[in-house]
């Protein structure tokens, strides 16, 4: 798995080594999978966030704390809950495609006996679901921004001063630096552990011919304790 | 197997590829936008000034904390490290359009609640003083509401302790209603406020009794100043005596006055005369003048008149 990520990587990077044809596939999976998810995603994660910031607002005012509200919804919010959520929403919708046979074309090759094409069919499916999380997560964040400044302070400029500098108390740069460190983990977690594991599933069911039905994505509880995992460092690294 | 609309290889429209390079843009341009929008939070592309506040303990104080001042930041704290001396080094950067605030009188609290962060506060009472410089070291007044329970406590003690003692069954309150108990049992006794005033219905009972003796001595008195024959009838007769002794009183002066008046007529009459004498003794003393004078006269002329010349030998 490390291999194929690092392989995957390593084309993804070096420019020179995307063709027109891997260029055109690539945009093809980025509007697939961002495009397509970007605007009713970041409508779900605004309605979810919304109703945590009105939760998180209301109960620091009861509290007479809501000199905090503001620096907790961007800690909880964009910090934490919108990476992951973007993350798992990648990988359950490939999941999901794969359920209903419209899986990467790794698996797809390995259940119709197809040659898999590495540079051309994976390399840009794992660019383009890595993107997905970034792209998800990052206008998602921009949006919970937003949403919950337009809470606090309402449809006012006066409260800018306050809150740019409470967004920048809370982006310290280890925290700038760890929350786009996650992200891109997170990203790199979605696109390669569930590809590798249809790969690993494909070259098995090669040899076997054991034509395993399972309706359960490949490396779906893998991608879940990894994510964990990442969370779960993240957390660790900042709070304790 | 069929692939589902979902799938990158079908249903996808021709523009895709321009999609996808709107997407990148617009996602380069987000995180070079949310890193910018950062960095200007963070006081990246401010000019500040350094300012360095002493502590005698750092607890609460973490880098990046606001520096308020009217309970607008003002200043970040940037690094917090321990000196030679052992004294805390609290470097604040404050940015050029907010160093105004601060002068050289300007002072420095760092308070510590019991709920929430530390604060650090700056006052600065007399905005005309000069303004501080760069690099200034200040000490900072600490407030620590920690630091001030235990003596808190300690008065709550001794009060809870002055407020059982007050409260005891032998403390002087206790007494005091044991007290006004007895009083107000008094009052609602017999003899009613005189019982309470006096202390027993005895007492009280001696006092009505002493005035029902009053009251007795009062109607004798009445009879004898006001009755028949009584002291009124005799002052009466009196006043009516003295009405006419003062009468006859009046009449005497009035002859009085009559013989005043004579004598002043007298009075009169002894100073004309008087005057009339001083003008007699005047004319006589001329009369005599003449006389001498007359006699003189009749000397020189005197035939046996002495000669009275002499003469020496």
């Amino acid at each position: 798995m490390a291999l194929f990520g690092a392989s995957a990587l390593v084309i993804a990077l070096f420019p020179s080594a995307h063709s027109r044809t891997n260029l055109v596939a690539m945009a093809k999976h980025i509007y697939t999978s961002t495009w397509r998810v970007l605007p009713w995603f970041t409508l779900a994660t605004a309605l979810f966030s919304l109703v945590l910031i009105r939760i998180v607002l209301v109960t620091a005012l009861s509290y007479g704390l809501s000199q905090y509200a503001l620096e907790m919804m961007v800690r909880v919010l964009v910090l934490e809950l919108i990476p992951l959520g973007a993350a798992l929403f990648v990988a359950l919708r490939a999941g999901l495609a794969f359920n209903a046979g419209a899986a990467a074309p790794a698996t797809h090759a390995g259940r119709s006996n197809e040659p898999v094409d590495f540079h051309n069919d994976v390399v840009p499916e794992v660019i383009a679901s890595a993107f997905s999380v970034l792209s998800l997560a990052m206008v998602s964040s921009a949006i919970v921004l937003v949403l919950a400044y337009l809470n606090v302070y309402g449809l006012t400029l006066w409260g800018l001063v306050d809150y740019t500098r409470t967004v920048g108390r809370v982006f310290d740069p280890a925290v700038t630096a760890g929350f786009a460190l996650k992200t891109i983990l997170f990203g790199l977690a979605v696109a390669v552990i569930p590809m590798a594991a249809m790969l690993e599933l494909s070259r098995q069911e090669g040899r076997t011919r054991s034509a395993a039905s399972s309706t359960v994505q490949p490396g779906a509880m893998r991608l879940f304790f990894i994510l964990l995992l990442i969370e779960a460092g993240s957390l660790a690294v900042k709070y304790i | 197997m069929e692939r589902q609309p979902d799938s990158p290889s079908s249903s996808v429209p021709a523009n895709v590829e321009f999609k996808a390079v709107l997407l990148l843009i617009l996602m380069a341009s987000l995180i070079v936008g949310f890193v910018l929008y950062v960095m200007y939070a963070r006081g990246v592309f401010e000019n500040t000034q350094r300012l360095v506040l002493l502590s005698d303990d750092s607890e609460g104080v973490i880098v990046g904390m606001d520096v308020t001042f009217s309970g607008f930041p003002i200043g970040r704290v940037t690094r917090v490290e321990l000196a030679p001396d052992g004294k805390v080094r609290i470097l604040i950067d404050v940015p050029d359009k907010d160093a105004k605030w601060l002068r050289t009188s300007s002072i420095f609290t760092m308070e510590r609640g019991l709920v929430g962060e530390t604060r650090i506060r700056a006052f600065s009472n007399v905005l005309e003083d000069p303004p501080l410089p760069p690099g200034a070291e200040r000490s900072v007044l600490r407030g620590d509401t920690n630091a001030e329970i235990p003596r808190l406590v300690a008065t709550a003690r001794s009060l809870l302790e002055n407020l059982q003692t007050m409260t005891s069954s032998d403390s002087s309150i206790n007494s005091s209603l044991a007290d006004l108990q007895t009083t107000t049992k008094r009052l609602n006794g017999r003899y009613g406020l005189l019982g309470g005033a006096l202390g027993s219905d005895e007492e009280a009972r001696k006092v009505i009794a002493a005035l029902d003796r009053l009251n007795a001595l009062l109607s004798k008195a009445d009879q004898r100043v006001f009755g028949k024959q009584g002291l009124v009838d005799d002052v009466q007769v009196t006043v009516v005596q003295l009405n006419k002794v003062l009468g006859g009183a009046q009449a005497t002066l009035k002859k009085v006055d009559a013989v005043l008046a004579e004598a002043q007529a007298v009075g009169a009459n002894a100073r004309i005369a008087t005057e009339d004498l001083g003008t007699l003794r005047a004319e006589v003393e001329v009369s005599l003048r003449k006389v001498t004078t007359l006699v003189d006269e009749v000397n020189r002329k005197w035939p046996f008149a002495s000669n009275k010349e002499i003469k020496l030998p």
